[in-house]
């Protein structure tokens, strides 16, 4: 158990040496992350507006969504494994599924938090339900669907580190062949820029969120005034 | 047919090892509490001070701690642990112990913030001392936030428990993972739907408790 | 508004893209052959060894997928043909996969492995690289001085005091594993914890484990002073270790054939054990270490 203060020094020395290594671990990571992320986007955003309109389905589709995040990660990708085999694919569909549960329900949030003065102001505007949805309802919840992303971020980057344990890589790679290698500094390697990676991403997507959320504010006002409808805020 | 197959081989399966999926499960269980207890013990006093201490830059630094420990991938948080506290339960309680602090300290910040000011006032005018108003006042009303915060965070502690079978220390991960490595299907099933059972078994009888609490807390 | 609009669209169209660029990511070119590698470190650094010697020869580009959880995976995934190629241990015939004969004979076995997996999967198993690598009982140096242990049977009197690291496999393995031993050996544990292999070294040197269940290439053994007990009643079949490559690979670049057989006959347990030392202890790249072995033995120019 050694650490501390020369350990820091190998481990800098260790991670400079490695760094190319490294950094296409790390773009891995990212791209199997991202990529979960746009195939959850695609899928949840439509079954959150669906869930919004009816709530029948919405119950289906926000419990089937739970149950899904609720399996444990390990367990997930070991049952995708045995059907869709080894590697990239087969983590992606596991981020996939991790990512869904919180952006349907962003989305149906944010969609079901809709001023219903909006709404009216919309209609009042001559907009048909599609262009309500399009030019209002969605550009409005964004905020609450980029919270839901960043939430989904962090998840998918932790359960990214698994990737290694079905044939997959990313910065998981590292700590695992650290583990199997009995090297601590390749695990700290891969450990340390894996924890920086989610927790940068959170801080990130945070300030995004944020300033969306601004311009929501804004914009809740421009559609208001546009509709010649009194601003109670 | 293959699928039915499969099922009774499986049910098979599960006739001859189920003591070995009962002990994997205690196991898990076993950690999970530990963590969960543990994380209690620390985020409830926090939360409570931090619901009578305004201070901003006080409940940032505390937040961001919390939000750094669950930010930090699980593997990743096991990993580091590893070298310097070991193999087995002690690593696994830990990290968990670290994930569950935001959520539970979250929630009983929002849970005693949420008690009416009113209330608190009448108690002390009413000559209640803070102990008195903490324990009869307070942390009753606040209880059905906290416990909404437990069962949640009791419900991903034993989610990701099944990653302590990475580092030795037991439980249903276990079972996923050397059903991987001798490629057995009917093991990683077993250990996969025996903790996803777990999980929401966890989660319905924790959401039992919690209605109960909120009714009484209502009566109040 | 409108502005918001134009960037949901660029939300959407990006998201599509990168779907599309993420599958055409995964089609591969028909020069790629992957080696597949359990946890441990040997099979990675005889994958590094393959890949600095068919690089340097032909057109063909080598990744290597690591860590595959165990042999069994490894063989799985060659039978997909997620991977091409792997090194495997000659003990695996009894893990099911095809009818055997009973023997423990190690030419018997290597035979009915090279037979056995070219009927079922296609694969072809070479002859051995010269070791083998089998499990060991091992026991930590001071407890076998306590208690005058010598071989396997002798932790008969004592096992249920004893608590044993096992890998993540052994305690669910049919033929080879605890439920065999028991019956053989007449011999159950107090405690059994299975974990990653390289982990139950730091288990026995915290001490939370009395015997180890180690591979006998690993320099674990050495490092952590363990003492490896003679399997006295002949437990476990022999391990020898062979390059193995599914046919059809062979068959679309023959040259590979000889270039595999470049190392067979050419590493013994002494040398493999130090190379496995190099890595686990000395804290090498698999791949350095790999380099340095083949160009010392001339099997690679020394330019590169």
């Amino acid at each position: 158990m050694m650490l501390k203060t020369n350990g820091f020094i190998a481990l800098f020395e260790y991670i400079s040496d490695n760094a190319s290594t490294l950094l296409s671990l790390t773009i891995e990571h990212v791209i199997m992350v991202l990529l979960g992320l746009a195939l959850a986007l695609v899928v949840g955003v439509p079954l959150g507006i669906i869930s919004s309109k009816n709530e029948k389905l919405a119950s289906v589709i926000l419990s089937a969504a739970n149950i899904l995040q609720v399996i444990p990660s390990l367990a997930l990708l070991a049952l995708l494994m045995m059907f869709l085999g080894l590697g990239f694919k087969t983590i992606v569909v596991g981020l996939f599924c991790y990512s869904l549960l919180p952006i349907i329900r962003n989305t149906y949030v944010g969609l079901k938090e809709m001023d219903a003065n909006l709404n009216e102001a919309g209609r009042g505007l001559g907009m048909n339900k599609w262009q309500l949805l399009m030019k209002v309802q969605l550009p409005l919840s964004l905020p609450f669907i980029m919270a839901g992303v960043r939430v989904a971020a962090v998840i998918a980057i932790g359960v990214a580190t698994l990737a290694p344990l079905i044939g997959g890589d990313g910065l998981g790679r590292e700590i695992y062949s650290g583990l199997n290698m009995r090297n601590e500094l390749k695990i700290y390697a891969g450990a340390i820029p894996a924890a920086c990676l989610a927790i940068l991403t959170d801080v990130l997507l945070g300030r995004l969120q944020n300033r969306m959320k601004s311009k929501q504010s804004r914009q809740k006002v421009e559609t208001q005034q546009g509709a010649g409808v009194s601003v109670s805020n | 047919m293959p699928f039915t197959n499969s099922i009774s081989q499986f049910y098979e399966f599960l006739l001859e090892r189920y003591p070995d999926i009962l002990v994997a499960a205690r196991e898990h269980v076993t950690i999970a509490i530990v963590a969960v207890l543990l994380s209690t013990l620390v985020a409830v006093p926090v939360g409570i001070y931090l619901a009578k201490n305004r201070a901003k830059w006080l409940h940032s630094t505390v937040f961001s701690i919390a939000n750094l420990f669950q930010t930090i991938p699980s593997l990743a948080l096991l990993a580091i642990l590893l070298p310097i506290v070991g193999i087995g339960t002690k690593p696994a309680i830990i990290a968990l112990f670290l994930y569950a602090l935001l959520p539970i300290l979250r929630n009983t910040l929002a849970g005693f913030q949420s008690v009416d000011q009113s209330v608190i006032e009448a108690a002390r005018g009413m000559g209640y001392s803070a102990a008195q108003r903490l324990f009869k006042i307070q942390l009753p009303l606040a209880f059905p936030y906290i416990m909404s915060g437990l069962r949640m965070t009791t419900v991903y502690i034993i989610s990701w428990t099944t990653l302590a079978a990475l580092i030795g220390a037991g439980g249903l991960g276990q079972l996923i993972v050397s059903g991987i490595g001798v490629n057995r299907k009917e093991l990683i099933f077993a250990g996969a739907i025996a903790a996803i059972l777990l999980t929401l078994l966890t989660d319905q009888l924790l959401g039992l408790i919690e209605r109960k609490m909120f009714k009484r807390a209502k009566s109040a | 508004m409108i502005k918001l609009n134009k960037k949901f669209y660029m939300l959407v169209s990006m998201a599509l893209l990168m779907i599309i660029v993420g599958c055409s990511n995964s089609s591969g070119s028909s020069d790629k052959l992957k080696i597949g590698a359990q946890t441990y470190s040997e099979p990675k650094i005889i994958a590094e060894m393959y890949k600095a010697l068919i690089e340097e020869s032909t057109d063909i580009s080598v990744d290597i997928v690591a860590d595959l959880a165990a042999s069994p995976i490894v063989i799985q995934s060659m039978n997909k043909g997620d991977v091409q190629m792997a090194t495997l241990y000659s003990g695996e015939i009894f893990n099911g996969y095809f009818e055997i004969e009973e023997t423990k004979d190690r030419q018997e076995v290597l035979k009915q492995a090279q037979q056995g997996f070219d009927e079922t999967f296609g694969f072809k198993w070479f002859d051995s690289f010269g070791f083998e690598n089998t499990y060991a009982f091992t026991v930590r140096q001071e407890l076998a001085d306590q208690y005058g242990l010598e071989k396997v049977s002798d932790l008969k009197e004592y096992a249920d005091t004893l608590k044993i690291g096992v890998d993540t496999t052994w305690l669910e393995r049919d033929n080879d594993g605890y439920r065999a031993f028991q019956d053989h050996y007449g011999i159950k544990f107090k405690e059994t914890f299975p974990m990653e292999i390289s982990l139950v070294y730091q288990a026995v040197a915290d001490q939370e484990v009395d015997v180890v269940l180690a591979y006998t290439t690993d320099p674990g053994i050495k490092e952590f002073n363990l003492k490896t007990l003679e399997d006295d009643m002949q437990f476990f079949p022999p391990y020898d270790a062979s390059p193995v490559i599914r046919k059809d690979m062979l068959e679309k670049h023959p040259e590979l054939e000889g270039i595999i057989s470049k190392l067979v006959g050419k590493i013994d347990v002494q040398t493999m054990a130090s190379l496995n030392y190099e890595v686990d202890v000395n804290k090498r790249s698999p791949k350095e270490v790999a380099i340095e072995f083949l160009k010392a033995e001339g099997l690679m120019s020394n330019e590169s």
